[in-house]
This record gives C-alpha cells, sequence and structure tokens, in this order.
C-alpha cells in the first residue's frame, strides 16, 4: 500500500504537471517518511530471516493469525498517533479495552444481541472513556500523562466490578467475524486487519490533507503559537482523545473475537504499552507535532512480528520484550538527537 | 466595530490618543499618543520598562488600554482582542519566532488560515500564494517544503513576516526584529521592510540599537516612564539626542569614587570567544572591584556570564583565575574554584519554587554544611537560612516559608544569599534587579556593594543603565558581542547608552 501511494502522491496528478502543481506536491508532507522506508526494510528482512529459520512462519497458518493480532494495536494506535502527534499521550488504554470488552461480553452472555449492537456497544462505551479523557485533559489543562494515569485505575476498577467473578464464561460467538476462524477471514484475509487498514488509510489522508488534521500537527509542534494563529485547541484535543476511545471500543471487539468463550481479568493488560510502542517505533515525535499512522502500522506489524517470531524460533518468550524494548530505545533516541541537533543548529 | 465614520482628511493608518495603562496600582502607561502614517516605517524607542511593549501590546489587542481612543484610518475602533486587531490588519512578530518547527515553510504561512477546497487544505492554491509572498520577504521559493525547524533564525523572523503578510497586514508590528540578527541579515530585513512599505504597509519598529533607525525608519517615538516624550522624523536628530530623551536628566549617585582600584586581579580573560556569541572579549576584574558589564539585548554580555561559570564553552581565548590559567567545563567545578552566578532568570535557573527559603540558601552547599559527610543537619541550616534572612532584610515570617511565596525582590535576595553561603572569589551577577522592585532594588546593589568591599571580585552583567552606573567601579560596554568602550563611573547615561547603541563618535571619545 505504502509504495504506491508514493507514486501519486497528490490527487490532483491528472492535471498536466505545472510548476506550481510540483510545489504544491512538495509543500504537501512526504505521504511516506524516512523511518517508514527503514521499518518496511527491518520488517522485509525479519520476515526473510523467519522464512528461512522457521519454515512455517511464512505459511498463512502463521501469517493469519499474526495479522489479527496486530489489528487490535495498529488500530487503536491510529488514534494514540493522533494523541501523540499533539504532544499528549494516553496511558489508559488498557484499562478502557478491559472495560469495553467486559461490558460487551457480559452483554453477549445475558442477552441475545446482534454483531452490529454489539459492536456499536463497545464503540459508545469506548468513545465516553475517551471524552472523559479528553475534557479533563484539554479543558482541565492537566497533563494527559496524569490524567489518563488517573483514569486508567478508574476504568480498571470499573471493569472489575463489572466483572463480578474472576470470569465471564460462555461467550456466544457473536463477533467471529473478527476472529481467528475461518469466519474471520476475506480471501484469506482476515476481517479485522481489512477493517484497521481502511480506517487508518481514512486517518491517514485526514492527517494529511484535512486542515483540521493539519493544526494537530500544529498543536504539537508549539501550542501556544496555535493558539495565536486562531486554532481551536481545546476542541482539537478532545477529539483526539474521544477518537482513540472509539477505536479502543471497536478494538476490544477484536481482542473479544480472537479470544475464547472465556473472558479473564488479564484482557487489556500492558496493551497500552504496547499501543503505544508501536506508535514510537513508527516514528511519531513523543515530543509531539510530527508523526504518521503508517509509521504506527507498520510499528505495530514489527512488534507483533518480533514477538510471534520468537515463539516460533523456540526461543525464550521473554526475548521479544527484550526486542521491542530496543527498538523503541533506537527510535526514541534518534528521535531525541534529531531534536538537539536541531536545537544547537 | 460599527457605525464607523470615515474621516476623508485621515493621513494616519493607525492613531493613539490619549493612551492609558495601569496593572495593578503600577502605571505601566502613563500618557501615550502615538500616530502611524501609511507606507512608513515608524521606529519606537526607550528603555526597559518605558512601557514600549505595553503599547505594542495595546495595538495587537493583547492588553485593554485603561482610557484613551484608537483609530485606524481615521475611524475609531475598539480593540478589545487579538482577534480584532488581526481583523483590522495588525499583525506582529515577536522577537521570538511563533512558528511550527516540525511543519514546512509553506504549511508555518497559512496553519489557521489554510486555503481550502471541498473538506482538504489546498495544496496547489497554497503552492501558488507562497511563491509570492516568499518573493516579497527574501526567500527563495524551494524554501518552501522544509521544515521551518531547520531554518536559521533570521530565515525564521522571514518566515514570519510572511505569514504576517498572508494575513493581510496593513500595520505590521516587528518587536526587535535585530536583535537577533547578524549585519548582513538585518540588510536583507530592511530589504523586505523597504518593500513593504513601497506597498502602502505601515511597520512600527521597536529597536535598542540607535544606530540602525537612521537606516530604516522616518519617524522615531520615544517612550520613557510611561510616556511618550516626543515624535520626530529620523532626520531631525542624532543617536546621542535619541538617548537623552530615552534616559531624560536622570542622574544616579555612584559608587564611592577610588572604591576598588586596589586588590589583586582575581579574574582575567584574554581574547576569550564564543563563535556567534561574542568576540575576543579581554577583561578584568580585581578583588573589592565591582566591573559592571553593560549590553543591550542581544548584545552578547550574557553569554559572557555563561562562559564564565561553565555553563557554555569558550571557543577560543583564555581566563585566569587569580592569576593561574583555567578552563571551566562546567558549573559544579566553577563553583569549586571559588566562582558564584546569580542567573539572570530567577523563575527557571534561580529558585526551586516549593522549597523553603533556607534550603534555598543553602541548596549549593549541603554537603560542606555539616562534619558528617552526606548529613544535612537541620540546626545548621536553620541557623545560616536565618542569618542571611537578618542580614539581607528579607522579609518573611519564617524562614520556612515556600520562596514561591514571596515577592520578586525577596526571592532574588533568597537567591542572592545562595551565593554568599561560602564568600565567593568572584561573584557573576545577571540582571540581578530585574522585575525587583525599587525598594529591594536598592537594598540588592547595598548587598553587592558591601560583598565587594570585602574582598570579592564581582562582575555585573546587566542591561539596566542606572544599575551599571550605580554600583560599577568601572564600566564596559558590549555591543555586538565586542567590548565596545570602556568607562568610569563619572560617564553619564547617554554616553554610555550611545556606545552600547552604536553611536561610533563616543568610542573613539572615551
Amino acid at each position: 500500500m505504502t509504495l504506491d501511494e508514493r507514486t501519486k502522491p497528490a490527487p490532483q496528478s491528472g492535471r498536466p504537471a505545472g510548476s506550481s502543481t510540483a510545489t504544491a506536491k512538495r509543500i504537501l508532507p512526504l505521504p511516506v517518511t524516512g523511518q517508514e522506508f527503514v521499518l518496511i526494510g527491518v520488517l522485509i528482512v525479519l520476515w526473510i530471516l523467519l522464512g528461512i529459520f522457521t519454515p512455517a512462519f511464512l505459511t498463512p497458518n502463521s501469517i493469519q493469525p499474526l495479522l489479527v493480532s496486530v489489528a487490535p494495536i495498529a488500530l487503536i494506535g491510529v488514534g494514540m498517533t493522533f494523541i501523540i502527534i499533539t504532544a499528549g499521550i494516553d496511558v489508559s488504554v488498557g484499562g478502557a479495552i478491559m472495560l469495553c470488552a467486559v461490558i460487551v461480553a457480559k452483554t453477549m452472555v445475558s442477552v441475545d444481541i446482534p454483531l452490529i449492537g454489539a459492536v456499536a456497544l463497545a464503540i459508545v462505551v469506548g468513545l465516553v472513556l475517551g471524552v472523559v479523557n479528553g475534557v479533563l485533559i484539554a479543558y482541565g489543562r492537566v497533563a494527559a500523562i496524569i490524567i489518563t494515569f488517573g483514569t486508567a485505575n478508574i476504568f480498571q476498577f470499573l471493569a472489575l466490578r463489572v466483572f463480578g467473578s474472576s470470569t465471564v464464561n460462555g461467550i456466544p460467538s457473536t463477533l467471529e467475524v473478527f476472529g481467528r476462524g475461518e469466519a474471520g477471514r476475506t480471501l484469506g484475509v482476515p476481517n479485522s486487519f481489512a477493517i484497521m487498514i481502511v480506517i487508518a488509510a481514512v486517518a491517514w489522508w485526514y492527517l494529511r490533507h484535512a486542515s483540521g488534521g493539519r493544526h494537530l500537527f500544529a498543536i504539537g509542534g508549539n501550542a501556544n503559537a496555535a493558539r495565536l494563529v486562531g486554532i481551536k485547541v481545546q476542541p482539537r484535543l478532545l477529539v483526539a482523545y474521544a477518537l482513540t476511545g472509539a477505536l479502543v471500543g471497536l478494538g476490544a471487539c477484536f481482542i473479544l473475537a480472537s479470544g475464547t468463550a472465556t473472558l479473564d481479568q488479564s484482557v487489556g493488560s500492558g496493551k497500552e504499552l504496547q499501543v503505544i510502542a508501536a506508535v514510537v517505533i513508527g516514528g511519531t515525535s513523543i515530543l509531539g507535532g510530527r508523526g504518521s499512522v503508517i509509521g504506527t502500522v507498520l510499528g505495530a506489524i514489527l512488534v507483533q512480528t518480533v514477538t510471534s517470531g520468537v515463539t516460533q524460533l523456540g526461543w525464550p518468550s521473554q526475548l521479544a520484550n527484550l526486542f521491542v524494548g530496543i527498538f523503541i530505545i533506537i527510535a526514541v533516541g534518534t528521535d531525541l538527537l534529531r531534536e538537539r541537533a536541531r536545537r544547537k543548529a | 466595530m460599527s457605525a464607523d465614520t470615515p474621516v476623508a482628511t485621515a493621513t494616519y493608518r493607525l492613531e493613539l490618543q490619549d493612551i492609558v495603562k495601569s496593572y495593578g496600582g503600577v502605571r505601566a502607561i502613563r500618557h501615550a499618543d502615538f500616530a502611524l502614517k501609511p507606507g512608513t516605517v515608524h521606529a519606537l524607542v526607550g528603555e526597559n520598562g518605558a512601557g514600549k511593549s505595553t503599547l505594542i501590546k495595546i495595538i495587537a489587542g493583547a492588553e485593554i488600554p485603561d482610557a484613551g481612543t484608537i483609530a485606524f484610518d481615521g475611524s475609531a475602533k475598539t480593540i478589545s482582542s487579538t482577534s480584532d486587531s488581526i481583523a483590522l490588519g495588525v499583525q506582529t512578530v515577536y522577537q521570538e519566532p511563533q512558528l511550527f518547527p516540525e511543519l514546512s515553510v509553506a504549511e508555518n504561512v497559512f496553519v489557521g488560515r489554510e486555503l481550502k477546497k471541498g473538506g482538504r487544505v489546498d495544496w496547489k492554491a497554497e503552492a501558488d500564494q507562497i511563491q509570492g509572498l516568499l518573493d516579497t520577504v527574501g526567500l527563495p521559493a524551494r524554501i518552501a517544503t522544509v521544515p521551518v525547524g531547520t531554518l536559521s533564525i533570521a530565515e525564521q523572523q522571514q518566515v514570519s513576516i510572511a505569514k504576517a503578510l498572508a494575513g493581510q497586514a496593513s500595520v505590521l508590528i516587528l518587536d526587535e526584529p535585530s536583535a537577533i540578527l547578524t549585519d548582513s541579515e538585518i540588510e536583507v530585513l530592511f530589504t523586505v521592510i523597504r518593500r513593504l512599505t513601497a506597498t502602502g504597509v505601515s511597520v512600527i519598529y521597536i529597536s535598542h540599537r540607535l544606530d540602525e533607525l537612521f537606516v530604516i525608519a522616518d519617524e522615531v517615538t520615544v517612550m520613557r516612564d510611561g510616556e511618550t516624550i516626543t515624535t520626530r522624523p529620523i532626520g531631525e536628530l542624532s543617536v546621542r539626542e535619541i538617548a537623552e530623551l530615552m534616559v531624560g536628566g536622570v542622574l544616579a549617585e555612584a559608587r564611592p569614587k577610588g572604591s576598588g582600584t586596589s586588590g589583586e586581579t582575581v579574574l582575567e580573560l584574554l581574547n576569550l570567544s564564543r563563535t556567534g556569541k561574542f568576540e575576543n572579549v579581554s577583561l578584568t576584574v580585581r578583588s573589592g572591584e565591582i566591573v559592571g558589564l553593560y549590553g543591550l539585548v542581544g548584545s552578547g554580555a550574557g553569554d559572557i556570564a555563561g562562559v564564565i561559570y561553565g555553563m557554555d564553552k569558550a571557543t577560543s581565548g583564555t581566563m585566569r583565575l587569580s592569576g593561574s590559567e583555567v578552563v571551566v567545563k562546567r558549573p559544579s567545578q566553577a563553583k569549586r574554584i571559588g566562582i558564584r552566578l546569580l542567573p539572570a532568570n530567577r523563575s527557571a535557573q534561580g529558585s526551586f519554587s516549593f522549597q523553603s527559603i533556607s534550603l534555598n540558601i543553602v541548596i549549593g552547599e549541603l554537603g560542606k554544611l555539616s562534619r558528617v559527610p552526606g548529613w544535612v543537619s537541620g540546626r545548621v541550616q536553620r541557623d545560616i537560612a536565618r542569618d542571611f534572612v537578618k542580614r539581607l532584610a528579607v522579609k518573611t515570617p519564617s524562614e520556612k516559608q515556600p520562596i514561591s511565596a514571596m515577592s520578586g525582590g525577596n526571592a532574588q535576595k533568597v537567591v542572592l544569599a545562595r551565593q554568599l553561603v561560602q564568600t565567593p572569589k568572584l561573584l557573576v551577577l545577571a540582571e540581578p534587579t530585574q522585575g525587583v522592585d525599587v525598594g529591594a532594588k536598592e537594598e540588592i546593589h547595598r548587598i553587592i556593594s558591601n560583598l565587594a568591599d570585602d574582598g570579592s571580585a564581582v562582575l555585573v552583567v546587566t542591561s539596566d543603565l542606572g544599575e551599571v552606573l550605580r554600583i560599577s567601579d568601572r564600566i564596559l560596554v558590549i555591543r555586538a558581542g565586542e567590548v565596545a568602550a570602556e568607562f568610569t563611573p563619572q560617564a553619564t547615561q547617554v554616553e554610555i547608552l550611545a556606545a552600547a547603541a552604536g553611536d561610533q563618535t563616543t568610542e573613539e571619545l572615551s
């Protein structure tokens, strides 16, 4: 997908290429950044190596579950990319996933709710949680990490109250179209992954071409200057957190679908770190003002590839943490070095 | 802003009359009149605190005057917000560029007022417009695609001007644009300004560098103590006359003549340079002597203090302390060899806001306050703090108060006390009385003077003209990173200001 986009960067390419059209192409932010090419390269190398050492890796039986596991991380990562571009962060997505998942699971167990109803319920719950975060951060003007750290605990508390007992059992297969099974695939591609790609593509377009998207970059680059040029900073921030909340809702459905008929209290645990890792490895600056959805999707694929690869190689699974940790430090380190070099110049 | 009655004979793009503005009980502007003709460059000058920034803020809509009238093109207007002001065609280019480092030049110019087609940004229309705008401000068209963060400060300023022009500026306020620019960059800026005025844009030009006004300005308005003193065509005045109007007839009482002339040399700088900041600075400070380093914003005087204390590295030259050569690599080393620095920015670099006065005083010497290494004795800490609170007349109910609860003057005394816990061999003070009330200023000056009398060498870096004359035994004027002139405290404010602002004749006289 990414390479195709690069060859036709501007929608108006049908016109004769005048000089201003050429400039229009160039004043556009680059469709794919250098870091994304590096990521693609790293992924290709990894996949080839894994293909050589574990012949089973490059088969549908291995790739399909990998893509299923990528889908919720990358999907929520799209929202997280918006947030981190504004120089914010949301560490409550793990707790929010847990709350969405348990509410939907319990509802499905007790009521015969159709697929569309379950998805809508999850998205509405997620949206509400995102709006809570967004309002507190944008209008309360408190640091995002503090607010979401607080709400993470509150969401977890609420989720555990809804759980009641330690597990929710006998979850019906309503959500199987997002699952690992045959019902979860179209032409061999997992539906959840395809849906994620469509949403990521829309988000990519919005960040690149819509003024609202560009304003997110402005806010993350210099919030004060953004205010001075008349950007409505607070509503924009609210939208970023609300969007993430809604995507958490859908992502929770993906996670429920890819699990068993039993939901336990570990759902969502640590997911916020996986999501943030995907965003950061994807080249979005933790300092705000720069980032891309494509990078986030690639970052999520990389993280899951490493996790799955370590398992398939029969290595101790904690090595996955080591590798992901190294990737994060390299990604953030190059970003900070870049920033320091620029400050000095 | 309705029912405006245009006056056919209007000759002013912008006219302010009888403006008054107070903050709390402090009169920032006692009385100001200001009239800006179309297509001219109107310089606004005055010492720090004369009321220039307040006047500019009123025009930009960031402050609302208590009294007075504002008229655009002859019709009275009410400006109650920055957006009112922008709607009337006022655009401000601040000294620190307000830009988005990661976004391209083109995006920076249009952000907040994007050209749109359907729901999306019309990149082609922006590309069409950006060419002309960049051309006007003297930047090459190819720069449109470059992230602003990679540009030089001068180029960023040009982008800021392009941004102002994209906002249909008819009045452009430039707040000390030259302070951060090199000579050749200033030339470019002037070319841009002339191009703008030729198209009818009026420019309000604020600067401390008086010499350049004669190159670029048509008229000059001088402010002093919250009043506009006069507005004259620039050709009717000289640098010296403007300086005289700025300082008025105020005379400072200096330190007793002959103080601090006999001690041993403590600090000696020999051709010290830090590229881009200052060049070939040589100076000496003797024990018991107070040397005043006077420079306007951007002169490089503050950077010299930073290098002496090891916050920045010198690129060439040598520094000697009590005769032996030293290379100060970091502040902890400077401290060890007996140098102390009172930083210019008290809140950012000087105080630990939520901590008590006593901790703020002893924080730098914690390890040395007790016989047991690493052990901090509350009693010793308290005694030292109480001693300083008394000696420096810090007004506080208790040394346990957090420093954040104190007024500027008292907080500054606390930060100053920290430098005196171990009597420094060399004390460097940067803007020691900035944001400090008059009473506390007197007392801080007395403390500094006493310290020198007790044998410390003192270097005061300041942009406060009255201060440098009052407390110095010797005055060095820094201009454009070089020592431009040396004066005795018997010099007049006018002589010093003229040397700092670039009047060549004064330099030769000294």
